[in-house]
């Protein structure tokens, strides 16, 4: 009687629940279905009508391959492909193993450099902008690179994804597994990998889903850094579409689903990570 | 298992976009012209052209051999450029806007006294006898007009020297309104039409600009009393009366607003021929042209429009770019001038209205055909180009407040007044 | 092995940290100290010259009125919209972690305002803005809705937190739903043993047990909101006049587009100073709080 009471609640309550993620689902993707409807009208029928399902100059394909051939899209792709591979998953290692020695070890430059890692987030990027070109671009001469790039979007997110695997370290790698690993011959670095490491997936698939996208769809640090069309990422590559003076948002609506699909695909495949995260871990 | 797929898929992929850029970079080393192995490149500041410059930039590389890349950016002028030169990496030619030429191009442009076409233009730019700007086109603002939609409710030809004077243009949209066009006028709201296109025709229809500008400064003018303004703002209140967004000025959307002009919904929108690239990608129809703002008065403006040279380029002078590219770069300034295929270019990819004399420009669009024809004639009130920088910002913001009616026209002068006396003058 | 000597420590430093410190140091604290030395001269950014002019560009920046209002702005703002961002997203992580059917789904559907970059996103919801709700408002004769909220100045601002919730939720919505999926079973289970209802295991043992997560988003929401740029140049450009301009974006204004790039970059400090204030404070509450916890 009670089992069958507290059942009937249950399935309320999950009905409940699912009603409120509908809503506010919709609510979410709302903008990006109209993305959706009017990458397959022409302008002047984005302009005059968005909302409409079909323009007045009908269902047009147009859109792709007039925006893939100005972007130049495949070149443009493998080389936003390149640079975020690279960049996330050196992140992610360097970023976990520096998260790592300052959690664990006391140490006056552990916390000095935690301190001005977590500053440093707040710093805004057009302080850094001017400097970090004629830096690295008036004295060095080193802008041009896509591994110029790879090496300041490292250091750039370093701090952001330190913080993020601290915050993992500290709450949910238990002490007593390490000690243990130690007690079986492990050294610190073996620890690390084969203990702390495995135990960070979650983290780790947050970090990668987070950073990748910031470094696809970054644009302003590797337009400094990218001057030669050879070398344009994704977003480089549409800053044509956009002017002060002239729109073309079929073009940019086009570019933008072209650009955002990889990231999508990453995003359902890394979220089971997110998902089995710690559960499937040897915690227990 | 699962993870070793995750490390083949990131290798896989690793190694796919590695080859995939080998490929491009060298794809785009033999793409090198062979030539004399001079390559240079161009800033392009209009996005509008940008497509028919790389175009040309292809066939002039084949044609004479010189490597020529263009480049765009969507961020400022200002910004991009101080990256630019910050980096040490600045572009042979650089497309800018006149007050760039003042800021940038006397530290940083070389001296094109010497050169041809400066015989066939009036609209270069020169600084302390050194010419460093080469105009690219002229561009204009005043009314924009359709046509056809207005002979459509009054029946008879549309000829806009009828109507310079604000009464007469006040008749024609009460006409306009009787006829069953509600709102007969768009106005956009950007703070860079209100504040550096529309006011500015108040400093530049002056007597004497440069004694107004430092009346300003030293905030000495009375700007509520002065003629000039009240005289343009008369008729931006007539706009604003007929304003089809009028419920809420501020919302309107330029796109949209465009779209109606073009298509013939509103009939009146205050701005230059460069709109024209927006226009023609809606259903524009017949009749589009360009007039002057009507206002009641006798000084001639209300039958000139306002404008000039716009977007110059500079040529670098520093030690990043070599005397073979300097060269290079005016020999494709001559190209465009003195070439029958650059002329092509300009006039016809680009749309752009020459600034030289020695063009021929038939084959224009609607709004740059009555630009040339004012200009043409004489009836140009020249450009001002010396504003503070933040002036089209501030003085657009006090505009966009008197569009609202959150402030009125005492109140609007004030707050212009104000920040021109409080402002740094502008060497020039 | 003396864990605790010096050189034991210095060398566990530099071969864990080594290459992340040398990577940092050259790439955001070099330029950092090269940037705050430029606020010393009256460079221009683009000049061959850099001569030495001592504070004078922080005296300007400092009698920047409508730089103050900008901060005071973005001080409003940036309280609300964290406040907002960070209820919604952990509602959501809380909804999409009760095992319902087909929660992976919606984790991607509230996710993907992420995907959208700043600008175009500014692009759709100033659309959405300015015409749907217009054309909703005018339908259903609604006073409120039939005027573009973006022609008000206060209207603006709560469109600028509308978007702002819209855009962080998803993304903060991942990190909480890490901590909740951080939190072992058993220790629920337990909860469960001992009586408690799944609200009451929520409060009593998730949050705290999560507060880390907390710590990360508010920190992440806090700075994001104070350096708002993207959206605030997409959605309102600073319009209607001038009154949504963040200080982010008078910053560059300053520094870039009116050409004052001494007194902008003196502002870009001493916006940094304020944000790592209220950063470093709230982290520092927060450890404690972990602590406690």
């Amino acid at each position: 009687m009670d089992n069958q009471k507290a059942a009937v609640q249950k399935k309320i309550a999950h009905g409940l629940m699912i009603a409120v993620l509908i809503v506010v689902f919709l609510a979410f993707i709302f903008p990006f279905i109209l993305v959706i409807i009017n990458v397959f009208k022409t302008k002047a029928d984005i302009t005059s009508n968005p909302l409409n399902l079909i323009g007045a100059h009908g269902f047009t394909m147009k859109n792709f391959p007039e925006a893939m051939k100005k972007m130049n899209f495949v070149r443009s792709f493998g080389n936003s492909l390149f640079i975020t591979v690279i960049s996330t998953v050196l992140t992610i290692l360097f970023a976990s193993m520096t998260a790592f020695v300052i959690v664990r070890n006391k140490w006056k430059a552990c916390g000095a450099l935690f301190g001005l890692m977590i500053a440093s987030m707040v710093i805004p990027f057009q302080v850094l902008m001017i400097p970090l070109v004629s830096f690295y671009g008036g004295i060095f001469g080193l802008l041009n690179h896509r591994a110029t790039l790879i090496f300041m979007h490292i250091g750039f997110s370093m701090s952001m994804a330190t913080f993020m695997f601290h915050g993992a370290i500290h709450t949910n790698v238990p002490i007593a597994l390490e000690e243990a690993a130690t007690i079986d011959g492990c050294s610190r670095w073996q620890t690390f990998w084969k203990v702390v490491f495995p135990l960070l997936k979650p983290t780790i698939a947050t970090v990668a889903i987070i950073d990748a996208m910031a470094f696809w769809n970054d644009y302003l640090l590797p337009s400094l850094i990218l001057g030669k069309k050879e070398l344009y990422t994704l977003p480089i590559a549409t800053q044509i579409f956009y002017g002060t003076f002239s729109t073309d948002i079929g073009l940019i609506m086009a570019a933008l689903l072209l650009a955002m699909l990889p990231i999508l695909i990453l995003y359902l495949f890394l979220q089971r990570y997110i998902v089995e995260g710690v559960t499937a871990g040897s915690v227990k | 298992m699962k993870k070793k797929i995750v490390a083949l898929a990131l290798a896989a992929a690793m190694a796919a976009s590695m080859t995939a850029c080998g490929g491009s970079s060298d794809g785009g080393s033999s793409a090198a012209p062979s030539g004399d192995g001079v390559s240079i490149t161009i800033f392009n500041s209009k996005v509008e052209v940008q497509d028919a410059f790389e175009e040309m930039a292809e066939e002039y590389s084949e044609k004479t051999g010189v490597g020529v890349e263009v480049y765009y950016s969507s961020d400022t002028v200002a910004a991009h450029m101080a990256t630019k030169y910050s980096s040490g990496d600045p572009y042979t030619l650089s497309m800018v806007d006149p007050k760039d030429i003042y800021s940038l191009a006397v530290e940083h442009g070389i001296d094109m006294s010497g050169e041809k076409w400066t015989e066939n233009t009036d609209y270069e730019i020169e600084v302390d006898g050194k010419v460093l700007g080469f105009p690219m086109c002229v561009e204009a603002r005043g009314l924009m007009y359709n046509g056809s939609a207005i002979e459509a409710i009054t029946g008879k030809e549309f000829n806009p020297d009828d109507y310079s004077t604000l009464d007469a243009f006040k008749g024609l949209l009460d006409e306009l309104k009787a006829g069953g066009m509600e709102a007969p006028c768009g106005i956009m709201k950007e703070d860079w039409s209100l504040g550096a296109h529309f006011f500015q025709e108040i400093y530049e229809e002056q007597p004497d600009v440069e004694a107004f500008i430092t009346s300003l400064y030293e905030g000495k003018a009375d700007l509520a009393n002065n003629e000039k303004f009240n005289s343009i703002i008369d008729t931006f209140d007539v706009l604003k009366e007929n304003n089809y967004a009028k419920s809420s000025p501020i919302a309107a959307e330029r796109e949209v607003s465009e779209q109606k002009l073009a298509e013939g919904e509103i009939a009146f929108m205050f701005g230059g021929n460069w709109d024209w690239s927006m226009i023609k990608d809606f259903n524009y129809t017949d009749g589009l042209g360009m007039m002057p703002l009507p206002q009641n008065t006798t000084d001639g403006t209300d039958k000139k429009l306002v404008g000039g040279g716009s977007k110059y380029f500079f040529i670098d002078n520093s030690e990043n770019t070599s005397d073979e590219q300097r060269q290079a770069a005016k020999d494709f300034l001559n190209w465009l001038i003195y070439d029958a295929e650059g002329n092509a270019f300009l006039t016809e990819k680009c749309a752009f209205v020459p600034a030289y004399d020695n063009i021929d420009a038939s084959a224009l669009d609607p709004l740059s055909i009555s630009v040339k024809n004012y200009a043409d004639q004489g009836a140009m009130v020249p450009n001002y180009n010396y504003d503070p920088d933040d002036h089209f910002s501030i003085v657009g913001a006090s505009m966009q407040k008197y569009l609202a009616d959150q402030i009125d026209r005492a109140g609007f002068a004030g707050e212009v007044e104000k920040y021109w006396a409080s402002a740094t003058p502008v060497e020039h | 092995m003396n864990t605790n000597s010096n050189s034991y420590k210095f060398k566990q430093y530099t071969m864990f940290a080594g290459v992340a410190t040398v990577l940092f140091g050259l790439v955001v604290i070099v330029p950092f100290i090269y940037g705050l030395y430029l606020t010393f001269t009256s460079w221009d950014g683009v000049s061959k010259t850099k001569p030495f002019v001592g504070f004078s560009n922080y005296a300007t920046a400092f009698s920047d009125v409508d730089y103050w209002h900008a901060l005071g702005r973005t001080f409003i703002y940036a309280a609300i919209a964290v406040i907002l961002v960070n209820i919604v997203a952990f509602v959501l992580a809380f909804l999409v972690t009760r095992g319902l059917k087909g929660q992976n789904f919606f984790r991607a559907g509230f996710f993907v305002p992420n995907l959208i970059g700043g600008i175009v996103l500014g692009y759709v919801w100033k659309f959405v803005f300015n015409r749907a709700f217009v054309a909703l408002g005018t339908a259903i004769g609604s006073g409120t809705l039939s005027v573009s909220w973006l022609s008000t100045p206060t209207g603006a601002m709560i469109c600028m937190i509308i978007v702002s919730v819209w855009q962080y939720a998803g993304y903060m919505m991942l990190i909480y739903v890490a901590g909740f999926m951080s939190v072992s079973e058993d220790v629920i289970e337990a909860a469960f043993i001992d009586g408690c209802t799944n609200l009451q295991s929520v409060i009593h043992v998730s949050i705290p047990l999560m507060a880390s997560s907390f710590v990360q988003c508010l920190f992440l929401s806090i700075t994001r909101c104070f350096m708002v740029y993207d959206v605030n140049l997409s959605l309102t450009n600073g319009e209607p006049f001038n009154s949504s301009v963040m200080a982010a974006m008078h910053v560059y204004n300053q520094a870039f587009t009116y050409k004052n790039f001494g007194p902008g970059q003196a502002e870009a400090f001493i916006l940094f100073i304020v944000c790592a204030v209220i950063g470093i404070a709230q982290v520092y509450v927060g450890k404690k709080a972990e602590v406690g916890a």
